[in-house]
């Protein structure tokens, strides 16, 4: 039922498409010169039946929900409602709602029988009503653009326009999206630091985002320092980055300039689906392989290593990161002109000093793009320190310890029951918030420096 | 259409100092080059001319080995330089390219100052052995491209800063700088503006003191001017070699008549 009105809308398009294409090779065949093409004509048509027609259909279907639901509540006999919260009469729609689809559970009142014969009928009508509207406006527009078809219309740039239009929608829709989910993090950042102060948040050494169940119980008041969270995350991306920068920027150099033709052509796509694998999978590789023998490592030279390093998480990280660095290091060493290269061998130097020399240091912003864009990557990067990291955080630097990060917090306050109106939940949209500004502030820069190192080669 | 070459440092019998036999230049299985024989001598400078795609850059890298970086170019044949076959196992490109540099149709300054630009060669051959050293081979060598005037002031800017024909001096500089025996030049002056042209043909003139040039050129006028010696290639052949002054006055292949008189090229 539902599908019945996107089917008659597109049914309705091509019809409009093709009685303007005929009407077009009409006037064509006349002998009379067409400012558009006839398909431009045909097109006009079909996009002014789909872009408008099926605007109405979604916001029908979005809003009439709400709208049965209004009217449901409002045939309810008198007074069955009175006294009761919000969450009651939530649950009271909800009920009938379930013994409209057919389930019903025990012997519900009969008015509440009588509630869901009348949601059925609701639905019915609105559907009907639906296909009623959509097949006569899409008929009133075919028309209308059929009326348009004239030798010197210009169906060809009303069609750009329309495209264009369609395209200013889809980007606009992004930024909105983007700019939504700011303005819902701020709020919610708001709402936390109303509870606890910024300072607190900021600077406090003391991460224990518990807070009482009930009323009376008691328990120590949560505390909300950030520091030790944050530190983890600079903990765990600095092993990664060890790891993955000169890894990295090896590949990259020895890809680049030195490996052999048929092996980089295998090694290329190699990397590339290295860079695909799910972090998931690198979470189970962190979890299976790196810390336990890291553990047995430790063990073997006298050290304690706990179960949950920052090394096996920021190491398997890196190793996430390898093909990232080094294909943004590839590209800022490709996009260095071969007339340098040959200007430096020219002179006498081997393919290494070239290569450190010049080729290096000319791609060196590029590098240092790709390496801050894998920075934020690392510091974002939530599924491998959820499964390899620690939950406890804590104030070290040592990557041998058990350390927690900002998005495993974020993760873990989530996680479960929750209601958003106390600090343990909000505190999970301040991490996201600082998160959200520090890879932001980053990957302005990161972005900045790339495009000005392209301004120098072309 | 000719001018008369610097007659009073004349032609003069010298060495030879680069000596191809039967060369033969493949790219994958396009021949470039067939059956080159060449004799150029030191202390003089020896035009290469003929019309676009002949092979006179392909035959210029052969002499020092740049060709090596190009996976499927293949050379056949001998060239020696100073007697030493340059192709020899034994013979070390990176050693060879020092002593036979190189100046390329595009400026190729490195991104960075100035300074740097022409120390380079000198830092990586371990030419001085202090700084007050480098300074000198530095301002000897941007002197004698003619760019030390305008560049005395500003060594620590960038290379890239500066315009066109200043970056094709400057890469001269660099060039000098290593102080080769043999200096390529591939169209050394496409880029550049009469005035600058000029300078840049009064240091060849005064190159061809210490050095053998070899200059790859699209304009007759300059390689009459310049040059002692003219190779006319056609096709991937050496058609004609022989003193500039004969190819142009009295050329004996009737190719190279058309070419130099406008009618082929
Ligand atoms: N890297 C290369 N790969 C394949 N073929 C090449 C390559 N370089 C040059 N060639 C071919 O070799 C031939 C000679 O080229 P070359 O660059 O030596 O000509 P040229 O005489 O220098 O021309 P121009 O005066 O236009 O610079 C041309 O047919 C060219 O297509
Ligand atoms: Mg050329």
């Amino acid at each position: 039922m539902t599908l019945a009105p996107f089917v008659i809308l597109l049914f309705a398009a091509f019809v409009g498409y093709a009685i303007n294409l005929r009407a077009a090779q009409a006037i064509r065949a006349d002998g009379v010169r067409l400012h558009s093409l006839e398909s431009f004509h045909g097109l006009f048509s079909l996009l002014m039946v789909i872009v408008p027609v099926l605007t109405l259909v979604l916001i029908w279907l979005a809003v009439e929900g709400a709208v049965i639901d209004a009217l449901l509540m409002a045939s309810l006999p008198a007074g069955v409602l009175d006294g009761l919260g919000s969450g009651a009469i939530q649950l009271i729609g909800a009920e009938i709602r379930s013994i409209a689809g057919g389930r019903v559970f025990g012997t519900p009142d009969d008015w509440k029988l009588e509630a869901a014969e009348r949601l059925i009928g609701y639905r019915q009508a609105s559907s009907w009503l639906l296909i009623v509207v959509v097949t006569g406006v899409s008929a009133g527009i075919v028309y209308f653009a059929r009326g348009r078809v004239a030798s010197g219309f210009r169906a060809r740039q009303r069609v750009e326009r329309i495209t264009l239009g369609l395209m200013i929608f889809c980007a606009v829709v992004a930024i909105f999206t983007t700019v939504g989910i700011v303005a819902a993090l701020t709020y919610e950042t708001f709402r936390f630091f109303q509870m606890v102060p910024v300072t607190e948040f900021l600077f406090g050494l003391n991460w224990e985002p518990q807070i009482p169940i009930r009323e009376d119980q008691i328990a120590a008041e949560g505390a909300f320092g950030a520091v030790p969270v944050f530190l983890g995350t600079i903990v765990i991306a600095t092993v990664a980055l060890v790891v993955a920068v000169p890894v990295g920027l090896m590949t990259a150099i020895y890809l680049n300039e030195f490996a052999p033709h048929a092996f980089r052509k295998t090694v290329k796509p190699v990397l590339e689906i290295l860079a695909g694998v799910p972090t998931v999978v690198y979470g189970f590789f962190a979890i299976l392989v790196v810390a336990p023998a890291l553990r047995q490592f430790g063990a073997s030279v006298g050290l304690d290593v706990s179960g949950n390093t920052a090394l096996a998480a920021g190491g398997v990280m890196g190793i996430m990161l390898i093909p990232f660095i080094s294909s943004f290091a590839d590209d800022a060493l490709s996009a260095v002109p071969q007339s340098l290269r040959d200007g430096a061998l020219a002179l006498g130097a081997t393919r290494g000093e070239m290569m450190l020399n010049v080729l290096f240091p000319a791609a060196i912003p590029g590098i240092v793009g790709g390496v801050l864009l894998a920075v934020s990557r690392a510091i974002g990067e939530t599924m491998i320190v959820v499964m390899a990291a620690g939950l406890m955080a804590r104030m070290t630097i040592n990557p041998l310890d058990s350390v927690t990060a900002v998005t495993v917090q974020i993760v873990t306050l989530l996680i479960g029951d929750t209601a958003f109106d106390n600090p343990k939940t909000l505190a999970a949209f301040a991490l996201g918030m600082m998160l959200f500004i520090a890879t932001l502030v980053i990957n302005i820069f990161a972005l900045r420096i790339v495009r000005k190192y392209r301004e120098i080669y072309d | 259409m000719y001018d008369a070459p610097h007659k009073d440092k004349d032609v003069t019998q010298n060495d030879i100092k680069i000596s191809a036999r039967d060369v033969q230049v493949f790219y994958g299985d396009t021949q470039a080059i067939k059956d080159v024989d060449v004799e150029i001598d030191d202390k003089t400078v020896t035009a290469f001319i003929g019309p676009s795609g002949c092979g006179k850059s392909t035959f210029l890298r052969c002499l020092n080995r740049m060709n090596d970086t190009i996976d499927i170019c293949r050379i056949e044949g001998k060239i020696s330089i100073d007697g030493e076959d340059i192709y020899d196992p034994s013979i070390d490109p990176v050693q060879l390219r020092a002593k036979v540099g190189m100046v390329f149709q595009k400026p190729n300054p490195f991104p960075k100052s100035i300074y740097e630009n022409v120390a380079y060669g000198p830092k990586i051959h371990g030419m001085a052995r202090n700084k007050a050293e480098l300074d000198e081979i530095v301002e000897n060598a941007l002197k004698r491209a003619a760019l030390w005037n305008e560049a005395k002031d500003r060594l620590d800017s960038p290379g890239t800063g500066l315009s066109g024909g200043q970056q094709q001096r400057l890469c001269i500089a660099r060039a000098v700088a290593t102080e080769p025996e043999v200096l390529l030049m591939d169209e050394p002056c496409s880029a550049l503006d009469p005035i600058a042209t000029a300078q840049v043909e009064e240091l060849i003139d005064e190159l061809r003191q210490t050095y053998s040039v070899v200059i790859v050129t699209h304009s007759m006028q300059q390689a009459a001017r310049v040059s002692q010696k003219t190779a006319f290639f056609h096709l991937g052949n050496l058609v004609e070699f022989g003193d500039t002054e004969q190819i142009f006055t009295n050329p004996k292949d009737e190719r190279t008549e058309s070419y130099i008189t406008g009618r082929i090229g």
